[in-house]
C-alpha cells in the first residue's frame, strides 16, 4: 500500500508534527507511514483523510 | 506520575553508583576486568538507555505530545513476543553453560542483565521489519 500523505501534507503546509497532533499519534508513526513502512490502521487511515478532507482511497492507494 | 518516573531513574542510578562503591571497596582488587567487566558494561548500556528513553518520553510529554499510539503499542507487542522466544533460548544456552559461571548469583544476574538487552535488540529490529 502506498499513500499521498507527503504530497498532501505539503499541499496543506502541515509538518509531520503538525499532523500527528491532529490526528493524535506520535510524530514518528507519520513519518513511518510516509516512508511506506507502516501500514496504518482503519481508524488513523480515516483520521488522516478526514484531516485533509479527502476520501481513504484518495490518500491511501492499494494496490492489488 | 512523570515526576514519580524521573526519581525512580535518579534513585536507581545513584544505587548503582553506590552498589559499584561499596564493591570496589570491600573487595580491594580490580572489579573492573573479565566477567565483572561485561556485567558492568551491560549494566551501563541498559542504564543508558532507559535513561534517554525516558527522557525522551518526558520531553514528548511536557511538549503535550502524545507518547503512545498504535504503531509504538504494535512494536511493544512484537518485539515483547520475540524478545520472549529469545530469552528463552539465551536462559537455555546459560544452563547449559552453567559450569562456566563462577558462581549462581553471576549466573542468574547476567541472565536478567541479558534479557533487557535482548528486549532493547528485539526492539530496535522490530522497529526496521515493522511490515513484514
Amino acid at each position: 500500500m502506498t499513500n499521498r500523505i507527503k504530497e498532501l501534507r505539503a499541499k496543506e503546509n502541515l509538518t509531520q508534527l503538525d499532523l500527528a497532533q491532529l490526528v493524535d499519534v506520535r510524530r514518528e508513526t507519520i513519518v513511518f507511514l510516509e516512508k511506506g513502512k507502516y501500514n496504518p490502521s482503519l481508524k488513523l487511515a480515516y483520521d488522516i483523510s478526514k484531516v485533509f478532507k479527502l476520501k481513504i482511497e484518495e490518500v491511501f492507494i492499494f494496490e492489488q | 506520575m512523570k515526576k514519580n518516573r524521573k526519581t525512580l531513574l535518579i534513585i536507581a542510578f545513584l544505587t548503582l553508583l553506590v552498589v559499584l562503591g561499596f564493591i570496589i571497596i570491600t573487595n580491594k582488587t580490580n572489579v573492573f576486568k573479565g566477567l565483572n567487566l561485561l556485567i558492568i558494561v551491560i549494566i551501563l548500556i541498559v542504564g543508558v538507555i532507559a535513561f534517554i528513553s525516558a527522557f525522551k518520553k518526558d520531553q514528548e510529554e511536557k511538549a503535550g505530545l502524545t507518547t503512545e499510539d498504535e504503531l509504538s503499542n504494535l512494536i511493544k507487542y512484537k518485539s515483547g513476543y520475540h524478545a520472549y522466544l529469545a530469552s528463552m533460548y539465551m536462559w537455555l544456552f546459560i544452563f547449559l553453560f552453567k559450569d562456566k559461571f563462577p558462581d549462581v548469583e553471576t549466573m542468574l544476574g547476567g541472565g536478567i542483565l541479558m534479557s533487557s538487552l535482548i528486549a532493547y535488540i528485539s526492539k530496535v529490529i522490530v522497529k526496521k521489519r515493522i511490515n513484514d
